[in-house]
């Protein structure tokens, strides 16, 4: 004869049972079902759930005698010797009296939501942790000389949307092999300057070409995208770069962020590149090879042959696609349809709910190519913000021709091709798109000694609008759709709304600098 | 005792069998999946080609720049394993495989044997980045792509940027802008050269020779997909897609062409003007309308040389697989007449849709003109369909019989031109 389930183990808990030959022999002795309703009313959904290997309905197995295993376990032992079976009904109510159902509930519940939210920190800490705090956050020292204009001022704390009109520094290096190798330091080919006006609902993009030939407080004379390399990278090439054009510009700039585009082939890479139909062959002689594994030359070149026809491409090639510029004769035109043929695919990628297996790599892939001295929730709420304006209230502008010529010029260290700036024309625009009046400046570079620092500097006529430092402060969170904007956004975070972990934000970010496009938004 | 008995679940045993042979046939694992037999190339991807898909001869393709062939009883062959390899072409006696090897900065021309063997360049796209003052340097780099064999097999056409070193843009024509002045010709134009086994043929050879067959206009992309005419006789004839934009120079035209190939080299008296948007007499002649909103690319002649099989960007999204007669053979001996010109556009408006999807391209006739093969976009692949074909000889056309089949799984390479031999 089989072991009744009691001999075999008096204590033994839920589950450790098997469902056998054993279970069966020992169920031959357990008193009617209904004294130990299957499936356990009080006991629950965690009961049955606990119970590994156990049938549902049938944990009254796993208890000497066949009683409860919990009961056993909670209760004093029966004082007739007979256990529970001897009067069930009193032991149900005793039961009832010292476990009601609405705390095994509740118990249940929290154990649930402890577990789930023990395990959520965990895959936070393991996957996110790191990667975010690498991204956000990081600490910019101000150089002398660039300070905020309307310091004191400031309105609020509570957000980067809660003041008044603020200026953000895009930056964006092709890659950082460059300059560790061979500059010793990293160059910034991209400088936007976005302009972010909470209470007009307007976004300004304003590029600044890489090669203006400008000066670097501290370093003379230089190109626009040195200043970031003469800084050291990081937030101290941020720092530079931000008082370059506070000092050249009478732009002020509160934050930055820097984008290595090494990490937006990563992103495309890891969501399985990108499938789409190439309108426009690619041929392109003079394609900067600096991306990449292979890049091991900053002024290197590679050429570029992507052929027409719906095709699949890898992250580079991507990359290359949309970046070509001798690519296609209408230049930009060309350029822009390629970036959104490419933005589509993406948000088809990113949209994709699987997608959300990949958060933890692409997490990754944005770890060391992305640095900002905004906080994560700074970053939702700014992008939130732009996407939720539409096209007419996001200008574009670029200090290209007419404001600005190339010239070959000799410096200490040869023959460069620079581009200066049209200062007259510069300052009027500076102050059309910024509103800082006689604040906006402009240092003209004297053609015949384009490295002296320029003595002259341009600024704006006084009465074309009000200095920057009049320019008015929003109160605090005057705007209530400014305000509610962000509290909203808020709400989207921390509920995930399509942006889990903030992470589709960075990579909104990522996209605003590869594409120095505010199509880039769309994504 | 009889509990036991009772309670041995061999029901349960028989579901968790069929369970597992049913995870086993979705997640392709072992030899075959469903009605895909796979094989495993040398970098580790899988090809898979379907036991239902009945065809006959041998269609040529490459998976991760490998070359495959797969023949009528859907036997695998891998026959490179090495080197970035497209655009498979087979010469019309079935001994060799012109096809492109590419490389970081350049490509080759080159051939097989279809048995395998050594590989022998027919052209050599190596060269170098040259200093070049204060602008970028000088690439002597070629590439070249797509190589298609006339049907006498005597003769390859294929495209290269050979003229780049000869042809520069200039400002004064076309109004490019002062970002392209004196940028070299890098549109990828129609050149040929004629195949002898084992004479690698020369760069500037081509270019001195006057082997140039179709042109481009400077900075528009150039053509693409060019292939001789078959079945024609003594008249020769290509087929291609060139790229232009409009008189606005903002909105792009893509358009099939057809033309003699060799119209430049036997008339040097006329004066061609590559690079020189605007001003360069072309002897190819439209057989696709210039529609902004309808690009057409990617003829393939059938067998017979009737019709034009070809993709057609129906929209944004939507692209078809249309067949249309060929236009009258003597559309290309007179190409720049306007009469003419309106009527090698009549046989475009008798083109039948096929196949429609996301993405369908490449299309290829079957060498007895009863099955065309093309790449078909689903599940974030591109892979090889078959569509069995009819003929009405009363409308001239072609509808698909029966179902399109999958031909392949796993992927193929969608920039590169599969090939279907006998």
């Amino acid at each position: 004869m089989q072991p009744s389930m009691g001999q075999q183990s008096p204590v033994m808990g839920p589950g450790s049972m098997p469902y056998g030959q054993s279970g069966q022999a020992g169920f031959s002795s357990m008193p009617p079902n209904g004294m130990y309703p299957a499936g356990g009313p009080g006991m629950g959904p965690l009961a049955t759930q606990s119970t590994p290997g156990m049938p549902p309905g049938n944990w009254q197995m796993a208890g000497p005698n066949g009683a409860p295993p919990y009961m056993h376990m909670q209760g004093p032992p029966p004082p007739n010797g007979k256990g529970p079976q001897s009067n069930g009904r009193e032991n149900k109510r005793k039961k009832t009296r010292r476990f009601p159902i609405w705390a095994r509930v509740a118990v249940g519940f929290l154990t649930f939501l402890f577990i789930a939210v023990s395990a959520g920190a965990y895959y936070y800490y393991v996957y996110f942790s790191k990667p975010l705090s690498d991204i956000t956050g990081q600490t910019v020292k101000r150089l002398p000389g660039d300070e905020n204009p309307n310091a004191g001022r400031s309105s609020s704390n509570s957000g980067i949307l809660s003041g008044g009109r603020f200026n953000i520094l895009l930056l964006g290096s092709d890659d950082d092999y460059k300059s560790k190798v061979i500059n010793g330091g990293i160059l910034a080919q991209t400088d936007i300057v976005v302009s972010v006006d909470p209470v007009s609902k307007t976004v300004s993009m304003f590029s600044i070409p890489r090669d203006s030939w400008v000066n670097v407080p501290g370093f003379g004379m230089h190109k626009l995208d040195q200043a970031y390399l003469l800084g050291g990278g990081g937030a101290t090439g941020a720092a530079l770069s931000m008082a370059t054009i506070h000092q050249d510009f009478g732009i002020y700039i509160s934050h930055y962020a820097w984008v290595g585009l090494s990490g937006f082939v990563s992103v495309i890479n890891t969501v399985g590149g990108i499938d789409i139909n190439v309108l426009h062959p690619i041929t392109d002689d003079a394609y900067p090879d600096d991306t990449g594994k292979g890049a091991t030359d900053p002024y290197a070149y590679k050429r570029l042959y992507i052929a027409p026809g719906p095709q699949h491409l890898d992250g580079l090639t991507a990359l290359e696609y949309v970046r070509s510029r001798h690519a296609d004769l209408v230049g930009d035109f060309g350029r822009s349809v390629r970036q959104q043929q490419i933005l589509s695919q993406l948000k088809y990628k990113l949209d994709n709910p699987s997608v959300l297996s990949e958060l933890p790599q692409l997490a990754q892939d944005l770890d060391g190519y992305v640095k900002t001295d905004m906080q994560l929730q700074d970053v939702f709420n700014l992008l939130y913000f732009a996407k939720s304006l539409n096209q007419g209230q996001i200008g574009q502008y670029t200090l290209g021709p007419p404001y600005s010529t190339t010239a070959n010029i000799n410096t200490s260290s040869g023959v460069q091709s620079v581009v200066i700036l049209d200062c007259a024309r510069v300052v009027p625009f500076i102050d059309k798109i910024f509103a800082i009046g006689s604040a906006a400046t402009c240092q003209q570079v004297d053609a015949n000694n384009p490295m002296a620092v320029p003595s002259a500097q341009v600024a704006a006529t006084p009465g074309s609008a009000p200095a920057q430092a009049d320019v008015p402060v929003a109160p605090a969170a005057p705007a209530s759709t400014s305000w509610q904007a962000a509290q909203a956004s808020t709400m989207s975070l921390a509920s995930g709304a399509g942006d889990f972990l903030g992470i589709h934000s960075l990579l909104d970010l990522v996209f605003l600098v590869a594409f120095e496009s505010p199509a880039a938004l769309q994504v | 005792m009889n509990i036991k008995r009772r309670y041995i679940p061999w029901h349960a045993l028989c579901l968790l069998v069929l369970l597992a042979f049913s995870l086993q046939s979705c997640l392709g694992i072992g030899g075959s999946s469903g009605n895909f037999n796979t094989k495993t190339s040398g970098n580790g991807s899988v090809i898979g080609v379907n036991n239902q898909a009945l065809f006959k001869g041998h269609i040529y393709f490459t998976q991760n720049r490998h070359l495959f062939v797969i023949d009528g009883s859907r036997n695998i062959t891998q026959l490179t394993t090495t080197g970035d390899v497209r655009d498979p072409a087979v010469s019309p006696d079935g001994k060799w495989i012109a096809f492109i090897n590419r490389y970081y900065d350049y490509s080759n021309l080159e051939y097989m044997s279809t048995s395998g063997g050594p590989w022998h360049i027919l052209m050599n796209g190596f060269g170098f980045f040259h200093p070049n003052g204060n602008n970028a340097p000088q690439a002597t780099q070629h590439w070249f792509a797509q190589p298609s064999w006339s049907p006498d097999g005597k003769t390859i056409i294929f495209l290269s940027d050979l003229q780049k070193l000869y042809y520069w843009a200039n400002y004064q024509y076309g109004d490019l802008g002062q970002d392209f002045d004196q940028s070299p010709f890098l549109d990828m134009q129609v050149f040929y050269i004629p195949f002898k086994p084992s004479e690698p043929q020369f760069s500037n050879d081509v270019v001195m020779n006057n082997n140039l067959v179709a042109l481009a206009s400077y900075g528009d992309g150039g053509d693409r997909d060019p292939s001789f005419r078959p079945n024609t006789g003594s008249l020769n004839q290509i087929i291609y897609t060139h790229y232009t934009y409009d008189s606005s120079r903002t909105q792009q035209l893509i358009q099939i062409f057809m033309e003699d190939p060799y119209a430049i080299k036997n008339n040097p008296q006329i004066h061609y003007h590559p690079g020189d948007p605007g001003q360069e007499f072309s002897p190819g002649i439209a057989i696709t309308p210039p529609s902004i909103a309808t690009p057409n690319i990617e003829p393939a002649f059938s067998p017979d040389g009737k019709h034009i099989a070809y993709i057609r960007e129906i929209s944004s999204t939507q692209m078809g697989l249309y067949v249309m007669p060929t236009p009258p053979s003597n559309v290309t001996a007179v190409p720049s007449n306007s009469t003419v010109e309106n009527q090698a556009l009549q046989a475009y408006k008798q083109s039948k849709l096929l196949v429609e999807g996301e993405f369908v391209s490449q299309p290829v006739w079957s060498p007895d003109g009863t099955q065309i093969a093309y790449l078909f976009y689903a599940n974030n692949q591109f892979n090889i369909w078959i569509a069995n074909l009819s003929y009405n000889a009363k409308t001239n056309s072609y509808s698909v019989n029966g179902s399109l089949v999958p031909l392949t799984s796993g992927g193929v390479d969608a920039d590169s031109r599969p090939d279907w031999t006998s």
